[in-house]
């Protein structure tokens, strides 16, 4: 008796268990579409707050609008919310013509929202994360209800680039709020309202938020009722609720593409990084004046083998900042794999008395197993001739905290295996290599003192000649190329993964999630 | 007043007493640890300025001496203000918290119900049975059980029932965008409470069984069987409840690991839990929901193990509190 009612208590605790794997989860209805939006570098889950947002913007450009936004192949910025725009020849006055839309209660959305924006995103107190950006902004005018003069003070050749990520807020809804207040404001969470194809309904705590239809939407009415960006803490994750469908969209690793590559019910997404990948040189350690030494690591990474072998090929070598083609000029050096030539420059150079074997910290903040495999074949390359890095990696505030501190412990950091946001915009490496970002003026944290290259930088941003830009650039990269602040290394690809039952889906890796003209009122599935 | 009423009062005052220490020691703990929330924030590959950063740090109240940043916290924590995470749009620390409590508390309390059920019927079951058939395959179970760390088991129950058989959600408490429904959460429960308990049923089990075993030799079971009581009642009256006691200490101290295991399950399954909410707020070095967490989960804690010590009575009458 005693043993079947023991197997008894066991078997029914058991059974009921089970029983509970046959309880169906609630079906989503057919016209949602669920979607890990917020996962991987673009993302920034838990954020609402588009001022204070430095990604995620692919996400939240489904409720909110921008004046201007990238086109999908990130390559011209147009119209959004504004339906057409001039620049004047002295680069100090854009006028922006407003598009006929309404914001999700019915409000009109002016001239008046415009100004209203500009000045929280000029305030830093606000939680802005554009004020700095802005600073050449010297007036925004209503010239009336469907017209915005914007008139700088400086010319600002990143200002359209700033404006893409800059989201039109209601100036009828939060006027009232105190400026001090807003960032930590519930409306961004509960409420909020936009002009974008799809309206707020809902976040649950840390696992979903899910947008409905616009119905009034000036583009049409979506194609679906619903989207929803769930939560995941990682991208494996994402990527076995994909497998198990439900969810028809993610971010994936490179390493995970060729678990979906030839799969008929998936589509690999593709797209430029515009992250440089590079290894920095810290400029105020001595080991690295020389700039025959700079040069010996160029041609001691054998970077061809490393994106066949690691990446699969799916990244471009960088010789400069950049691997655009309308910012790479012809002739540059493309420093080969030649490890004979590295060991030449290093004996010419005096390495065994600069620094001999003694080992160099090579601090990363990639901690991804790939990363590591990376690190692990730029250590022995460099090993083989003779110079000794540890690879060392650590989270992201630790790095930040290493390489930002006020005082620097300059041998934490000799040298770094970083990315720099490369584009769409080229003057965005401004701040990481110009003389005049040097900390506290900007993040010119490596210490990289190089007047040529300064004066390159200096040049292409005082350009008011959008036909003559593209050449200053090539002239950026040139003196990148020559002086080496960095060894560049690869510009690699990303890629998303999503449901072949998704019709007219656009997604795009862009750096922060864009945002980019995906048209998500076209979007649809098929159950 | 009730000698246990007082033995509760006085615990509970050292239980205040531990979590202010408790306080003292994260906060130097997470300052002793590199980086700040500011430092976690910035995107290494989109360059912002140091003075943008110091900005920030003024915003946050960072740039204040430690033990002032210390006090204003707790002089607000008395008050039951825990302040505002430091992450989205600030929501407030002990609402946020209690909105995860709930989840976790779901979470651990099927994992835990489920382990006490399946470890105490298969530790009985092994000690009446020793050396069968039944002890030896529960045995081998419980060793696997034991060996298996909490990601391992998750990871590998997320790939084998969610990926594979597609008989479990792969994460998440509720089915995003659909109407609430019991039976959604129970679906979306199972799976991770399952692998939650797969340690602690072994443990509970091994306890069981030897704490069974040493009973069932004592005096006063060989007395009950030579007057002729039916088996059943010698195990489950006699002996089971005379065993009990180590296992209630066990299961006392399981909920304390079973909040460490919390942590993975809910990270692997996206259970929107205060394990889930830890592993983000660290990571983001967001000091005040770390710091309200800790507490929470601290008071949590001390009060389960009071109850333990106050279930010890009521287990064995010779065991009087205070």
């Amino acid at each position: 008796m005693l043993r079947r009612t023991l197997t008894g208590l066991a078997l029914s605790t058991t059974l009921l268990a089970g029983a509970c794997f046959a309880l169906p989860a609630a079906a989503q209805d057919a016209r949602t579409i669920t979607g890990a939006f917020d996962v991987g570098p673009g993302g920034m889950p838990g954020n609402f707050n588009p001022l204070s947002a430095t990604a995620g913007f692919t996400w939240l450009n489904l409720y909110f609008e921008p004046l201007v936004i990238y086109d999908a192949a990130l390559e011209k910025i147009v119209g959004a919310l504004a339906s057409s725009y001039e620049v004047s020849g002295d680069q100090l006055t854009y006028t922006f013509r407003l598009a006929e839309a309404k914001w999700h209660d019915g409000k009109p959305f002016t001239a008046e929202d415009v100004r209203f924006t500009f000045d929280l995103a000029k305030n830093a107190a606000s939680g802005s994360n554009f004020a700095a950006r802005l600073t050449s902004v010297a007036s925004v005018t209503a010239t009336d209800a469907r017209t915005v003069v914007v008139k700088l003070s400086a010319p600002n050749s990143g200002l359209l680039d700033t404006l893409t990520k800059v989201m039109m807020l209601p100036a009828h809804a939060l006027s009232a709020m105190p400026v001090a207040d807003l960032a930590r404001n519930a409306w961004w969470s509960t409420t909020p309202i936009g002009t974008g194809p799809f309206r707020f309904t809902r976040y649950a705590n840390g696992q979903f938020v899910s947008l409905a239809a616009n119905p009034d939407y000036r583009g049409g009415a979506p194609k679906v009722d619903r989207v929803v960006n769930r939560y995941f803490e990682n991208t494996a994750g994402a990527v076995a609720a994909l497998r198990s469908g439900e969810i028809q969209f993610t971010y994936v690793e490179a390493d995970d593409v060729a678990n979906f590559k030839d799969d008929k019910a998936f589509r690999v997404i593709e797209g430029n990084s515009y992250v440089v990948n590079y290894i920095g040189f810290n400029q105020e350690v001595p080991l690295w004046k020389d700039a025959r030494v700079r040069k010996a690591l160029m041609y001691a990474i054998d970077r061809g083998q490393i994106i066949k072998a690691l990446y699969g090929g799916a990244a471009v070598p960088a010789n400069c900042g950049y691997v655009a083609p309308a910012f790479v000029p012809a002739g540059i050096d493309t420093y080969a794999y030649d490890p004979a030539k590295a060991r030449a420059l290093l004996a010419d150079a005096g390495w065994a008395k600069i620094n001999g074997d003694k080992p160099i910290t090579l601090l990363t903040y990639y901690n991804t197993p790939l990363a590591g495999n990376v690190m692990a074949a730029v250590q022995a390359m460099l090993a083989q001739v003779g110079i000794n890095v540890v690879p060392r990696t650590v989270d992201v505030p630790t790095y930040n905290a290493t390489v930002y501190a006020a005082t620097p412990d300059w041998n934490a950091f000799p040298l770094v295996y970083a990315g720099l946001q490369n584009g769409p915009d080229p003057s965005i490496i401004n701040i990481g290599l110009n003389e005049k970002q040097l900390p506290p003026a900007g993040a010119n944290i490596m210490r990289v003192r190089m007047p040529s290259l300064s004066a390159a930088f200096d040049t292409a941003l005082g350009e008011t000649d959008a036909a003559k830009r593209p050449s200053r650039y090539q002239d950026v990269c040139k003196a990148m190329n020559e002086s080496l602040p960095w060894a560049t290394l690869w510009v690699t690809a990303r890629y998303g993964v999503a449901s072949t039952k998704l019709n007219d889906f656009v997604w795009v890796p862009a750096p922060a999630g864009g945002p980019y003209e995906a048209h998500p009122e076209h979007w649809s599935i098929t159950r | 007043m009730p000698r246990t009423l007082r033995y509760a009062l006085r615990r509970l005052l050292v239980g205040g007493a531990m979590l202010l220490g408790l306080s003292v020691l994260v906060f130097l703990l997470l300052r002793a640890a590199p980086g700040d929330p500011v430092d976690a924030y910035v995107n290494p590959s989109v360059a912002m300025s140091p003075a943008d950063l110091t900005a920030l740090r003024v915003r946050f109240g960072l740039d204040r001496p430690l033990p002032v940043q210390y006090l204003a916290w707790l002089a607000a924590a008395v008050t039951g203000d825990l302040g505002y995470s430091l992450q989205g749009t600030g929501d407030p620390v002990l609402p946020l918290v209690f909105s995860r409590l709930g989840p976790t508390v779901l979470l651990m309390g099927a994992g835990i119900a489920l382990a006490i059920i399946l470890g105490i019927a298969g530790g009985v079951a092994g000690a009446v049975r020793r050396n069968g058939a039944v002890d030896i395959g529960l045995s081998v179970i419980a060793f696997l059980g034991i060996s298996s760390p909490a990601f391992l088991t998750a990871l590998v129950g997320l790939y084998a029932f969610s990926v594979r058989l597609r008989i479990a959600p792969s994460g998440g408490m509720l089915t995003p965008g659909a109407p609430f429904a019991f039976g959604d959460l129970l679906a979306h429960l199972v799976l991770p409470a399952l692998l939650l308990s797969i340690g602690h049923t072994a443990l509970i089990m091994r306890y069981t069984r030897a704490s069974m075993l040493e009973v069932l030799s004592a005096d006063f079971v060989r007395t009950a069987r030579s007057k002729g009581v039916p088996e059943f009642v010698v195990v489950a009256r006699h002996a089971l409840r005379n065993a009990l006691l180590p296992v209630v200490t066990l299961i006392g101290s399981t909920i304390g690991i079973a909040i460490g295991g919390a942590v993975f399950i809910e990270s692997v399954f996206n259970w929107p839990g205060m394990g889930l909410l830890m592993v983000t707020a660290v990571r983001a070095r967001d000091y005040p929901v770390i710091m309200g967490a800790a507490l929470i989960i601290g008071a949590f804690v001390i009060v389960l193990n009071l109850l333990t010590d106050l279930a010890y009575a009521v287990v064995d009458p010779r065991i009087k509190v205070g």
